[in-house]
């Protein structure tokens, strides 16, 4: 039983108190009492708004904060004892946090909440990142209706975004979760979430938390454990998405969340991934996807020097992962001038699954597989964002899509990668 | 003949309410009389309660079920007669039951003869008796109560071509208490009942005695003058007699009936009953004791009163819009249940007939600050019938046990004021007094227990309320306290068995001993005192330091 | 005179031949020691190589670069070298085990310490492969965090850090063997030494206004703005 391990004693009383729930909302932290006040707020008011008869809690899975995170969350709760005179609750909301053992890291904390939604009994379970301080209270309701009412398993957000933003999932993991799992989800690695209780024993049940790509990845996990498990999926809207302050920046820190549980997730369902898979759509509530036209400012200089200068660099290591042809092509590119640089997304499909491959067979050490394809990805993003520089966000979906086509027509070759013996 | 004088008896009350029609027919004539309600008084002894409160007996027209008084000096000829009355309260003070009465002080009926008179002419010395305007368009601010049935205030009389103001139904006319007249012979009323023994009245509709332009008419200071007139009088040639208010209000503008212990001695709490059907429903402590919370401080001699059910509907006026939905949705999801803003149901049917749940909120009746007033038939757990119009579905004849007509009656069925239930699950040959009188583990045998047990400590009736606030909120746990007196009440209100941890390190040292089988439970020590609960259980421990 | 001639031939002929008799079993002895030591030790080798296959150790030299160094001394493979090494080690002391039943006088005592050297020259080539193998991970790992990092001539750093490991693990290696470990000990404090201090150098005279930007950036908080050509990934 994984939850021996994952629940202490105190956070046990706590969830005995709570008793049984209809809705739980989770919110993972490690130092945020800067945004999470103001989330909690908005998490509070949104289940009393919209679901004021269900029995509900509110957990919050802490990494060990230092700055009054936890005493924030629970100052939330609305009990008889601290009668608040401005809002007006039939029941009483409770507010619990607990700090988990081991690292910080998001795995853990969903893990936390997956196993306490699943003692709970929660019929419904959202998450809510802390930073997320675009929240609305509708946002609960937004992801919770689509569990609560219609018995969808897994809730994936689709946010209003800047035109240049979440440049990774549009163009690694939605064209490659999309090709692989043959299942559209445009948000692969979401923030702000929901599942039904059914989702959440099933996944809290599953060994495979002690591995480092589901601790350190896991909205991505949870995603592909979604789809591969065959539970329901929908997308809802849910508006803007805060550009957070602490959004990860470090993109090898996000590529290792992302792109490297993708590539584990690869291993354990290979069966399921190379049968021929019928293309599932995935329903949408609201707009499909809303693209902010307003572009941002970037380095256009700095990303070809780095893309340029790590193929350079990195060539013994490129060499192990990658086949010689993919490589001879790659540095072509790389060595072609700045206003000239074509990172096609045929080869662009073909560099990822390579890498797909040798993360498969552990050709060097996973992590630096993972690293290796940073400076690789600043290329594509260079192409990218050069394509796109004035389209409009139609004319930029479409070339999301064809990258996604181009994703799809590779998928024979990642098999013959994989089983390959290079 | 008067009962020793105990000032603070209501106290300590365990009130009956009862309608003499509904209770016991002596002469078949298909309506319960005074009479009837003299032989039962044994039943009522034995039930253990120590007052019974009456509904209107008074001559009249009965077009608001007694409320429309005629007559305030007799009673009403199918209950009997005055000497009736006389013998059933001399019976009922013989077995220590006191009696309390309706007084409905703001309106007369519109057959009562002050009001014929006042009507008859514009120089009429009564004229001036009742609340009369050339205009319908005065007092404007004043809401309309029955919005159902009444569109102003206001009526128009055809006989002295004037408008005649009323609170309630149109013939209803309100009497003037600007009036000194008026005001006398409303004291001289109450007197009449008082020298006869009566030990107090509840005073019906009181926040409405005086009109005033500019404002909404209720609550205004001219009524508290009024009331503290009536209290002095009543203290000073009455003592040890009550005033009960009935004014369905929040408790905090409920708290100036109290004045300083000056005016009403007891007032019913509103908004705390449906908040513990919601609370059970819920299975949440919070809407209990967060009304409880917002209930004020008042005088010493003065108390709250506490019911489940009455002869009205279950009313919402005194709840949110999201609560009123709740309590629609989860306790009349048939609309012909729900009257007014409330719903017309009995105690039984509400808890759908669950002896956990009825035994679970008799327990808080009995051990929440207050005096507990049960309505009769839910001792035994009645039925309603909802096909019946308005209230009348709570109000039929009494199932004393499975014979001809119940055995409230040796009439023809036909001829009863009421038909009488008859379905298989509430119906009298099911639920009656003489069979569950049979039986120890009746519901009737359980209440005399639990009256039993109340009675038995004064700090039930008296004491103060510290409500612990254990961490599982399906739980609601408080210590009353008098004197040297204090028990540990806990309640689980939840359909489901539950732990609970209490913070009882205020109490340490003490032992609990169970009231219902005198058990002894361990000790309180430093450490969070661990019970757990069957499904709606409940625990009333007694704290003694041994 | 004949006589006494032929009696001490006789004598001393008996004597050889009770010699040869004497050692003869003695030496089929150790035929029979070295034949078997033989057998055990191709045993020995062919299970060892079966195992290194087994357990992909090709790969795993590959890692440490060791088999591109045998490569480039165009030797075989790891697997096939640390199994004729196993043969071989094992074989030799079988001989020597042999040879020490011919009770050679002396020749037990070198014997003796061939067989006390074993262990440590084991342990000190553990240390070196292991050595090459962290060397390579850590020159890996250090090429991709600076070439992600944008720090300037990523290589040099890998180089150095894979040098300094070397260095180190073969120090250590040595000092096992307790061949000259004061030599190669003064030999890894120079080159360490002439490293950072050329770093020294290198920061304080050339990294000087790298160094200035940093310390800028790290407490004016510029930080902010160079960072905002970063788009958020995710």
């Amino acid at each position: 039983m994984p939850e021996e391990t994952i629940l202490n004693d105190d956070f046990l009383r706590e969830l005995m108190n709570v008793g049984e729930v209809d809705l739980l909302v989770g919110v993972p932290t490690y130092n945020d009492a800067r945004t999470v006040g103001q989330v909690v707020q908005a998490i509070r008011s949104g289940l009393l708004k919209y679901f004021p008869r269900q029995r509900a809690a509110i957990i919050n899975a802490d990494g060990g904060s230092k700055d009054n995170t936890q005493e924030l969350v629970r100052a939330a709760s609305i009990s008889d004892m601290h009668h608040a005179d401005n809002l007006y609750a039939l029941r009483t909301l409770h507010c619990i946090s607990t700090r988990y053992t081991g690292t910080p890291s998001s795995g853990t904390a969903l893990h936390t909440i997956m196993a306490a939604s699943d003692l709970l009994r929660a019929n419904a379970c959202a998450v809510i990142s802390p930073d997320s301080t675009s929240i609305t209270p509708e946002w609960i309701q937004t992801l919770l209706q689509p569990v609560v009412n219609d018995v969808n398993d897994w809730v994936t957000p689709v946010y209003r975004r800047h035109k240049f933003e979440g440049l990774l999932i549009r163009n690694l993991l939605y064209p490659m979760n999309r090709a692989v799992y043959s299942s559209r989800v445009r948000e692969p690695y979401p923030t702000d979430f929901a599942f039904s209780g059914r989702f959440a024993s099933h996944v809290a049940g599953l060994d495979t938390w002690s591995e480092e790509a589901a601790r350190v990845g896991a909205e991505m996990y949870l995603t592909i454990a979604a789809i591969t498990g065959k539970f329901r999926i929908v997308q809802t809207y849910l508006g803007p998405k805060s550009r957070g302050e602490g959004a990860p920046a470090d993109l090898v820190a996000a590529m290792r969340r992302s792109v490297g549980t993708l590539f584990w997730s690869l291993d354990s369902t290979f069966n399921i991934w190379s049968a021929d898979l019928d293309p599932e759509p995935v329903v949408t509530i609201g707009p499909e996807h809303e693209l902010d036209p307003e572009p941002l400012r970037f380095n256009r200089k700095r990303l070809h020097d780095m893309f340029a200068r790590g193929v350079g660099e990195l060539e013994p290591v490129l060499r192990s992962i990658l086949s010689h042809s993919t490589l001879c092509q790659v540095q072509q590119v790389a060595s072609s001038p700045e206003g000239e640089l074509g990172y096609t997304d045929e080869l662009w499909a073909h560099t990822v699954y390579e890498f797909a491959a040798a993360y498969h067979k552990s050709v060097i050490s996973r992590d630096h597989i993972v690293q290796a394809l940073a400076p690789l990805y600043r290329g594509r993003t260079y192409t990218f964002l050069a394509e796109n520089r004035d389209n409009s966000p139609e004319a930029l979906e479409s070339n999301v899509e064809a990258l996604c086509l181009a994703f799809e027509r590779s998928k024979p070759y990642l098999l013959e990668m994989w089983n390959g013996r290079k | 003949m008067p009962l020793p004088q105990d000032a603070l008896w209501y106290k300590d009350a365990v009130v009956y309410q009862v309608h003499v029609r509904a209770f016991y027919d002596s002469n078949a004539d298909g309506r319960g009389d005074f009479r009837g309600l003299a032989q039962k008084l044994d039943y009522l002894q034995d039930l253990g309660i120590n007052t019974i409160w009456l509904m209107p007996f008074f001559p009249s027209p009965l077009r608001d079920d007694g409320y429309d008084i005629a007559d305030y000096h007799s009673v009403h000829p199918s209950y009997g007669v005055l000497e009736d009355f006389k013998a059933f309260l001399d019976g009922a003070h013989q077995r220590g039951i006191r009696v309390i009465i309706e007084m409905v002080l703001n309106h007369t009926s519109d057959q009562h003869p002050w009001f014929q008179e006042s009507r008859s002419s514009h120089d009429n010395p009564k004229r001036d008796w009742y609340v009369w305007s050339d205009t319908d368009t005065r007092y404007r601010g004043t809401r309309i109560i029955f919005l159902d049935t009444e569109l102003s205030n206001w009526a128009w009389d055809p006989v002295s071509k004037q408008y005649y103001w009323h609170r309630f139904f149109s013939h209803q006319p309100d009497l003037n208490y600007d009036n000194p007249a008026v005001r006398e012979t409303m004291w001289g009323v109450m007197k009449f009942w008082l020298d006869m023994g009566v030990d107090g009245f509840r005073l019906d509709a009181v926040p409405y005695l005086v009109e005033r332009e500019g404002t909404n008419c209720e609550n205004l200071p001219e009524t508290h003058v009024i009331i503290q007139d009536f209290r002095r009088r009543l203290d000073e040639e009455y003592p040890g007699r009550m005033l009960l208010a009935e004014a369905n209000q929040w408790p905090a503008d409920l708290r100036p009936y109290f004045g300083g212990g000056n005016e009403f001695h007891m007032a019913f709490h509103f908004p705390l009953m449906p908040r513990m059907f919601m609370g059970l429903k819920l299975e949440d402590r919070k809407p209990i004791t967060e009304i409880l919370q917002q209930t004020p401080a008042i005088p010493e001699n003065c108390q709250w009163c506490l019911f489940l059910r009455n002869h009205d509907e279950l009313t919402l006026e005194m709840v949110t819009d999201i609560e009123r939905d709740y309590m629609y949705d989860e306790y009349a999801k048939d609309r012909s249940m729900r009257l007014n803003l409330g719903i017309r149901r009995r105690l039984a049917p509400l808890l759908d007939n669950d002896r956990r749940r009825i035994e679970l909120m008799n327990g808080m009746l009995m051990s929440l600050p207050g005096t507990p007033i049960v309505y009769y038939g839910d001792e035994i757990g009645m039925g309603d019938n909802v096909n019946l119009g308005d209230r009348n579905g709570v109000r039929t004849p009494m199932q004393w046990d499975g014979g001809w007509n119940g055995g409230f009656s040796t009439a023809d069925p036909e001829s009863l004021y009421s038909p009488l239930m008859l379905n298989p699950v509430y119906g009298y040959q099911a639920v009656n007094v003489q069979s569950q009188k049979r039986f120890d583990h009746s519901l009737l045998s359980w209440m005399k227990r639990l009256i039993r047990i109340r009675k038995s400590l004064a700090v039930f009736g008296r004491g103060s309320i510290e409500f612990l606030y254990p961490a599982n909120h399906r739980v609601l746990a408080y210590v009353r306290q008098y004197g040297k007196d204090a028990i540990l009440v806990v309640n689980n209100l939840s359909s489901s068995a539950q732990a609970v941890e209490l913070d009882l390190r205020h109490y340490k040292g003490n032992i609990l001993i169970e009231m219902f089988g005198r058990n002894i439970f361990p000790r309180i020590g430093d450490l969070p005192y661990l019970l757990t609960l069957g499904p709606y259980q409940f625990y009333w421990f007694r704290l003694r330091k041994i | 005179m004949w006589e006494r001639f032929f009696s001490e031939m006789t004598k001393e002929t008996l004597e050889i031949l009770r010699s040869v008799a004497q050692f003869l079993p003695r030496l089929m002895i150790t035929l029979i020691i070295v034949l078997i030591g033989w057998v055990i030790a191709y045993v020995l080798r062919y299970l060892l190589r079966s195992i290194l296959r087994l357990a992909k150790f090709d790969r795993l030299s590959e890692d440490a670069g060791a088999s591109q160094f045998l490569k480039k001394a165009a030797l075989p493979s790891t697997t096939e070298l640390l199994s004729r090494f196993v043969f071989w080690v094992a074989w030799i002391g079988f001989i020597l085990i042999g040879v020490s039943v011919l009770g050679i006088v002396g020749l037990q005592e070198h014997i003796g310490r061939f067989f006390g050297f074993l262990p440590r020259l084991f342990a000190a080539l553990f240390v070196f492969f292991f050595g090459l193998l962290a060397a390579s991970f850590f020159s890996r790992a250090a090429l991709l965090a600076s070439v992600n990092a944008d720090l300037p001539s990523p290589r040099l750093i890998a180089a150095t850090v894979r040098t300094v490991i070397v260095i180190f693990s073969v120090s250590v290696g040595f000092e096992e063997l307790g061949i000259g470990e004061h030599t190669i000990l003064v030999a890894f404090t120079i080159v360490f030494g002439a490293l950072m201090l050329g770093l020294a150098l290198a920061f304080g005279l050339g990294g000087r206004d790298l160094a200035r930007r940093y310390l800028e950036r790290r407490f004016m908080h510029e930080h902010k703005e160079e960072r905002e050509d970063e788009l958020s990934p995710l």
